[in-house]
């Protein structure tokens, strides 16, 4: 475990929340400042390797550039009606949203 | 009827020679789903048998299937609120192929919520319970699944892993778990959580039988880029060969764990001994390391996986998560976007390649590494909110083969003191499913498991 200790504050998890559109009430956010510090702590021990010239894994088994076949047709396709259907805003068909502009 | 405890080769058997009908098979699980299932919270939801004699390798055989994935016209939930009403308008690709091999859907199984958890009770519709002991969690994320193939409320069910979400409940509930290679059972229609990680899989009550189910559901899907196109082995007919094997031992996969463990899992390999198998010390990176790439890796991938959740096409809104998602979300966040990008996500994708590196080190010395599956047996509910690692520190043994991709299998290797089942974890080399299934075969042949899933189902006769 990592000596040094990861400290969170209350703008920092309201400013995580934010951006992943997440609404936290004041308890939470407590809780969250010392577990995700925890959490971020634990995590540390990787500096324990030395990772000089590593590549990167992104994917395990060794898959590149996997295509769809030229003139394949796509029969899971939805139907509209099947797009829609499990819906609580929509309309003629679409989806409703709020006004962006 | 004599059904109690027959496996799904077992039961094929019986319904060629009409010992059975398929509607007397399927009616006889729905009639255990009836009496027991409120005492497990195993399903949360049925589905209907409609025609009969259905074709196929499996053919008129029910099965369990865990709520993330996607069922066309039945409720699918992934045990969240968010999704609470979902009635998916597809078939996951292993829905299909479980279809079309005549598997009879019997319902949908409960879960950790999002499958965040490794204990079922951050299920938002109330946690599953242990058949063992039903003040004890039966593990997680799949933990519906290994309950109701404990308890023989299916023959067979389908679970699926991030990091130990089929193995370490397979451990707990005493049953068979297999996490096949990463690719090797496409993903199409999973509710998805670490889409560099997740992988569906067989829950069974043999090795056989998660052989056959295997050989269903592995293969090639168009409707998954990251799906394999390696061949799909004949699992069941590999599995039987007579084969002698060296066996790897590594001591940082038997630190940390209970003595109780400890002492079925080295009576274990000294079965492996007398079976005629080498047993070769190996040394492999600290499972401890995979935990943190796992964390890091699993994290910032939920946090893109759980953005579509919009409330808008399907699905409640995002006031609807429970606090598991949300502090995985966040953490994700974070570590993608705090300009700590390098710190954790590119150094834990570095590791990742060391902990790959060494299995295919390891794997060019031994057949198969073999471990502990978990370091204890299943905790009493409850216990998982005394830690926010709670998962990482129960499937710590499961990471590495999580992290790197490669299969692993758990099976029973005997009870505990309090009796609760023990589960000894077959590691194997990429697409060598074959290999690990051999040698569970052969510690199934030999000692039966020490009884142990018989015990299982036997506490609930009726």
């Amino acid at each position: 475990m990592s000596s040094t200790h990861t400290k969170l504050s209350k703008s920092d998890i309201l400013h995580l929340a934010k951006l992943a559109n997440l609404s936290i009430s004041d308890a939470e956010i407590s809780k969250y400042e010392s577990q995700l510090a925890e959490t971020i702590d634990y995590v540390e021990n990787m500096k324990e390797l030395d990772t000089k010239g590593v590549a990167v894994t992104s994917q395990t088994t060794d898959l590149t550039n996997i295509f769809f076949d030229d003139g394949l047709v796509n029969n899971r396709a939805l139907t509209s009606e099947e797009a829609v259907a499990n819906s609580k805003t929509k309309q003629n068909g679409y989806f409703k949203v709020k006004k962006i502009m | 009827m004599d059904i109690l405890g027959k496996s799904a080769v077992e039961l094929l058997e019986s319904l060629k020679k009409k010992e059975f009908s398929e509607k007397e098979l399927f009616a006889y699980f729905h009639k255990r789903i009836e009496r027991y299932n409120s005492k497990f919270n195993a399903f949360l939801t049925l589905a209907e048998s409609t025609d009969e004699n259905h074709e196929g390798p499996l053919g008129g055989i029910p099965f369990a299937m865990k709520d993330n994935f996607c069922t066309k016209g039945v409720r699918t939930t992934a045990s969240s609120k968010v999704l609470e009403h979902f009635i998916p308008p597809y078939d996951s690709t292993v829905t299909i192929r479980m279809n079309q091999s005549g598997a009879v859907l019997q319902g949908k199984t409960n879960m950790d919520a999002w499958a965040h958890g490794s204990s079922t009770e951050t299920s938002d519709f109330g946690p599953s319970k242990n058949p063992w002991n039903t003040d004890r969690a039966p593990g997680g994320s799949s933990g519906g699944s290994a309950a109701a193939i404990s308890a023989y409320l299916s023959p067979i069910a389908i679970g699926s892993e991030t990091a130990g979400s089929i193995r370490q409940p397979a451990a707990w509930c005493g049953v068979v778990g297999l996490k096949p290679t990463y690719g090797r059972v496409p993903r199409y229609g999973v509710v998805a959580m670490g889409s560099s990680l997740d992988c569906p899989g067989p829950m069974t009550i043999t090795a056989e039988d998660a052989a056959l189910v295997l050989e269903v559901i592995a293969g090639n899907d168009s409707y998954d880029a990251t799906s394999s196109p390696v061949p799909v082995g004949s699992y069941r007919k590999e599995m039987k060969k007579k084969r002698k094997m060296t066996i790897g031992i590594a001591d940082e996969y038997m630190e940390n764990i209970s003595d109780d463990v400890k002492k079925r899992v080295d009576e274990a390999i000294e079965i492996f001994k007398k079976q005629g198998h080498t047993i070769k010390k190996v040394k492999l990176i600290s499972p401890k390391y995979a935990i943190s790439v796992y964390t890091i890796i699993q994290r910032a991938e939920v946090s893109s996986n759980l953005a579509r959740y919009d409330g808008i096409r399907y699905g409640n809104d995002r006031t609807h998560f429970g606090q598991e998602a949300k502090r995985r979300i966040m953490l994700g966040a974070y570590t993608l976007s705090y300009g700590y990008y390098d710190a954790f996500y590119k150094k834990a994708q570095q590791v990742r390649t060391l902990i790959i590196e060494d299995f295919k080190r390891v794997f060019n010395e031994v057949d198969v590494i073999v471990s502990p599956t978990t370091p204890v047996t299943a905790l009493k509910l409850g216990e998982f909110e005394k830690y926010p690692f709670f998962g990482e520190v129960m499937d710590i043994l499961n990471e590495g083969a999580a992290v790197s991709g490669i299969p692993a299998i758990n099976i029973p290797c005997g009870l505990d003191s309090q009796k609760l089942p023990v589960g000894l974890q077959i590691m194997g080399n990429y697409f060598d499913e074959s290999t690990i299934l051999n040698l569970a075969y052969q510690f199934e042949k030999e000692t039966n498991y020490f009884d142990v899933i018989k015990k299982g189902f036997e506490r609930y006769k009726e």
